[in-house]
């Protein structure tokens, strides 16, 4: 190319360079106050709100001052307090003893899942992929409605789903062996499935179903399978192989999926606001800060979305912690290729 | 250990990667599958170590026991994979013992024993102080050694090795194959490697089984697989080449259907003289100074046909030439293939 | 990759086990959706979806969804190029707050903007809280009071028990749809293509329509398709935010709730299963947009 050319092609990709660093900072300023706007203060309105009247009086939406000589409230007042901590409390219960069963179903789940879709080419491992996304795309209130139709009244088989009964797990307690052969018992009892924290735990485990499997499906297929025939060729075995060599590649995206499962677990409104009936003893977390945002109880709503507002920025910390991590691993690891 | 491929077939989907290839290696042979991409040799290196399974009717022996039915695991093969796929979360000494740890717990070398082996594996690839290094933290040579380390820690009985060398740089690559070769003369296992260049292969093994779209072409020592190439094709995958179409007086054939004739560049010879008339006139139309050779390209004056030819720096030097020069070129050591010539 | 169905262990059980999970959580359900729909008679069903409030409920949903999507499709955009191309202090911060909206409950989502855009929220009543900040700002300078009452009123914007303010979440939960979509692909994309255009001379405007654009466009669209996907299902959020009046404010998620309340499962079926056909409609449209775009950029 001649000189003059090489000049010509300068003199015209300058200008627009130099025009783009205009447009470049409106840009910026536009995506900025969006950001605010639609992120950062919704975020910031939630604490906000939260500690609208002191810390100690978001202190006592949890911790109500029961045995605190705190005079400036009525008996009457105390006594509200009270019983609105110990709903929040059952909530609060509630919601671990969901997340506690979902979980470590969606992980051991996932880990399979994840196995058989990228370890081996198979017919139809599209649509399997497909369906494992599908609950992300469906709204969740037709997860709790679906969920309805088969155990609740009026349902497909009819009203079997209300009849069945079923013991209370949390109420396991020891009876000894004097007259039986086995010492345990459950104190409480459900009748019917819809409406019991039986059909919240489905319904949550429909909801949060894919997200350990999501996490790991795109790491695994990027990885490959050499190192794993590595080690099953040093004659490790299938299950050896698994823990030592896959389980350490992928754990930081499992340790992702498992914490996004969780966080999800704890934040579902829709499917489990269906299938909870609205009974009282029923309510999670998000369903514990509807009623009190309905009982025009904003500064304790808050209080309790703080909760998991909290979970939120942790799963997002632990999220860039993780990419931190793997960015490093691959940049490793392509550094390693060269 | 030797190993024997009967009448191995891979077909994927429509494209048949190998086509009933056979083949016998001796116990303690190094020797090198070499080909084109595409031409099945890493398929056949997978189906060797079971990573892959052939398609219905071949056989894989080992000693003359059939281990086509064996699974990975059991095969007792040491397999290094293009990319070494070490274990990235585990120290060099831990990506070595894996394989003495996998064991079942019965046969289980005891720690002690465990940390002998590694060390002694650890000074056979001269990685002693690199224990404990993670992956990572090692070039690429490096990790082939490790690599390399991992796989005869469970004393294999063959050692199969995916393009060793293919992915390092060329100054390594040639230090690395020197080292491999001096390996393999201690350790005397049975080896087979894939590569895709003909001088690693001539260098290295003492046999090389030339592969094309799925069938070895040749299977020979380098000298002979290198002289007396079977077709076109092994002739031409081992180095540049003239082809001639017509008569050439050199080779003393007779006119008409003379099949082509095949003349490497340093089998052609060039001279300022023609003293014994047998000399071709041709005129130097380039000179390419490329190191320890010179590229010189010809014109043939009677056919106007380019001829390559590659000078020692001697030569080159004790001629003098430039381009433009007229002078007179001879053929040695010319190859005819009398069927199948197409290439 | 290796097809290595012989040699690594484990398919049949790993195989059956999804297979089994995925059926009693995921199909069984939905199946019962079906089989819930062909029980109803045609003219059930007609009868449910032709209700007014049923039309207009979703129209709502789709008509605020739509809109959504699109100004997702502009800011999304907006902010993926801002956060791949433009260093700024603090992009770090900003890019993993993408995020935020998948990982805050609905519910959490749904009471901050109902608060923000309320009359006297810091949005709602911006106008308001401005000019007393100013009032007071003037007063320390010994100036008291120079706005009259409500002369800001015009910078309030009390959404909350609105339409907008539906549409005003429906973003939040759809952004980081569009802006995950582009990112990859705003990072493998060389700035030496736009450079080759400028070097041909086309202006900014002109590289960005028929350089930049066409070749983010697979990507967009799937990511636009996504936040609108997300956003016809949503519940949590808008509940807070809407006024739920019958046949004016209410979305089809609560419709479906409504239908359940009343002990109606039927209705709420074939409401159900109207939403659901849609939101398989979008996955089927999103999973054709990315086969396209890899057969594309194979052809090139």
């Amino acid at each position: 190319m001649s000189r003059a050319a090489t000049l010509q092609i300068r003199a015209a990709a300058a200008p627009p360079k130099a025009k783009r660093s205009a447009v470049g900072r409106l840009l910026v300023a536009a995506a900025v106050i969006f950001l605010t706007l639609f992120i950062v203060l919704p975020i910031a309105n939630v604490f906000t709100q939260a500690l609208s009247n002191g810390f100690a009086a978001y202190w006592q939406v949890f911790f109500p001052p029961a045995t605190d000589p705190a005079a400036h409230l009525t008996l009457f007042e105390k006594h509200q307090l009270a019983d609105q901590a110990a709903h929040t409390w059952s909530a609060i219960r509630m919601s671990c003893g969901i997340a506690a069963v979902v979980v470590p179903l969606n992980i051991v789940f996932g880990l399979v899942a994840a196995w058989a879709v990228t370890k081996f080419r198979f017919r139809g491992r599209v649509l399997l992929v497909t369906l494992i996304d599908l609950p992300f795309s469906i709204s969740p209130v037709i997860a709790g409605l679906v969920f309805v139709l088969w155990f609740g009244r009026g349902g497909i088989f009819g009203d079997w789903g209300t009849r069945i009964t079923w013991p209370d797990p949390a109420s396991l307690s020891w009876q000894g062996f004097s007259g039986h052969w086995w010492p345990f018992t459950f104190a409480n009892s459900y009748t019917g499935i819809i409406f019991t924290p039986l059909a919240m735990v489905i319904a949550t485990a429909f909801v949060t179903f894919p997200f350990v499997a999501r996490a790991l499906i795109p790491l695994m297929d990027s990885q490959g399978s050499d190192e794993e025939l590595a080690a099953l060729s040093l004659g490790a075995s299938g299950w050896r192989t698994f823990r030592t060599v896959t389980l350490a590649n992928i754990r930081w995206a499992l340790l992702y999926g498992a914490i996004l499962c969780t966080a999800r677990a704890f934040g579902e409104f829709g499917a489990v606001s269906v299938v909870s009936g609205h009974i009282d003893s029923n309510d999670t977390i998000p369903l514990r800060v509807e009623k009190l945002w309905d009982g025009y109880n904003m500064q304790a709503a808050f209080s309790v979305a703080t909760l998991l507002a909290l979970l939120a920025v942790a799963t997002l910390i632990i999220k860039a912690a993780v990419e931190f991590k793997t960015g490093h691993d691959e940049a490793a690891a392509s550094a390693a290729k060269e | 250990m030797s190993i024997e491929v009967r009448q191995i077939s891979k077909s994927y989907g429509s494209f048949q990667a190998l086509n009933d290839v056979s083949l016998k290696v001796e116990s303690g042979e190094l020797v090198a599958l070499l080909g084109p991409s595409g031409s099945g040799k890493t398929t056949l290196l997978r189906i060797i170590a079971g990573i892959e399974a052939p398609d219905p009717g071949g056989k894989i022996l080992f000693d003359a026991a059939d281990v086509s039915a064996t699974a990975l695991g059991e095969r007792r093969i040491g397999f290094v994979f293009q990319h070494y796929a070490l274990f990235k979360h585990m120290s060099v000494f831990e990506n070595i013992a894996f394989g003495l740890r996998s064991k079942p717990w019965r046969q289980r070398p005891s720690n002690a024993a465990i940390k002998a082996k590694v060390e002694e594996l650890l000074a056979l690839v001269q990685l002693q102080n690199f224990a404990r290094r993670y992956p990572a933290q090692l070039s690429g040579g490096q990790r082939q050694r490790v690599a390399l380390a991992r796989a005869l820690a469970v004393e294999p009985q063959v050692l199969l090795l995916d393009e060793p060398f293919g992915a390092l740089d060329a100054t390594v690559r040639r230090e690395l194959r020197r080292w491999l070769r001096k390996l393999h003369e201690r350790i005397r296992v049975t080896t087979l490697f894939v590569t895709h260049d003909q001088e690693e292969a001539l260098e290295v093994a003492d046999r090389i089984a030339l592969m094309n779209l799925g069938k070895i072409e040749q299977f020979g020592p380098p000298e002979e697989v290198y002289e007396r190439p079977a077709n076109p094709f092994v002739y031409g995958f081992l180095g540049s080449y003239n082809l001639f179409h017509a008569r050439h007086d050199g080779a003393g054939r007779g006119q008409g259907e003379t099949p082509p004739t095949f003349v490497r560049p340093h089998d052609v010879e060039i001279s300022r003289d023609n003293a014994d008339g047998l000399g071709i006139a041709a005129k130097v139309t380039h000179v390419g100074f490329a190191g320890a050779a010179v590229n010189v390209e010809l014109l043939r004056l009677d056919d106007q046909q380019h001829v390559d030819a590659a000078l020692t720096i001697q030569t080159y030097r004790d001629l003098a030439l430039k381009a433009g020069d007229q002078v007179f070129m001879r053929l040695r050591n010319p190859h005819s293939f009398y069927e199948d010539y197409a290439i | 990759m290796a097809r290595a169905n012989r040699v690594i262990p484990g398919l049949p059980l790993t195989l059956g086990y999804t297979l089994f999970y995925l059926s009693l959580f995921v199909l069984l359900p939905l199946a019962g959706l079906v089989i819930k729909t062909t029980q109803l008679s045609p003219r059930e069903f007609y009868a449910t979806l032709a209700d007014p409030v049923v039309v207009a409920a979703f129209q709502l949903t789709f008509g605020a969804s739509a809109l959504a999507a699109a100004i997702n499709g502009v800011f999304g955009l907006t902010v993926a190029w801002v956060l791949v191309r433009e260093p700024f202090f603090g992009r770090r911060i900003f890019d993993a707050l993408i995020d935020f909206p998948f990982a805050l409950p609905t519910a959490v989502a749904g009471i901050t903007f109902s608060n923000l855009y309320l009359a006297d929220g810091w949005i709602g009543g911006f106008g308001e809280h401005a000019s007393a900040f100013l009032n007071r700002l003037a007063g320390q300078l010994g100036h008291p009071n120079p706005l009259p009452e409500g002369a800001l009123s015009w910078l309030d914007f009390p959404y909350s028990n609105t339409n907008v303010g539906i549409v005003i979440v429906l973003v939040f939960v759809g952004l980081p749809f569009v802006v995950r979509s582009l990112q990859p692909v705003l990072q493998d994309w060389d700035p030496e293509y736009e450079q080759a255009a400028y070097s041909l001379g086309a202006g900014g405007a002109t590289t960005f329509r028929r350089v930049i654009f066409p070749a983010l466009f697979p990507a967009w669209l799937s990511g636009v398709a996504l936040s609108f996907a997300r956003a016809i299902g949503e519940y949590g959020s808008v509940i807070f935010i809407a006024s739920n009046i019958p046949g004016k404010s209410q979305i089809v998620p609560l419709q479906i709730v409504i239908k359940l309340d009343e002990f109606e499962p039927a209705q709420a079926t074939a409401i159900g299963v109207v939403l659901l056909f849609f939101s398989l409609l979008i996955l089927l449209a999103i999973n054709g947009i990315e086969y396209w775009s890899r057969h594309r950029s194979q052809a090139v």
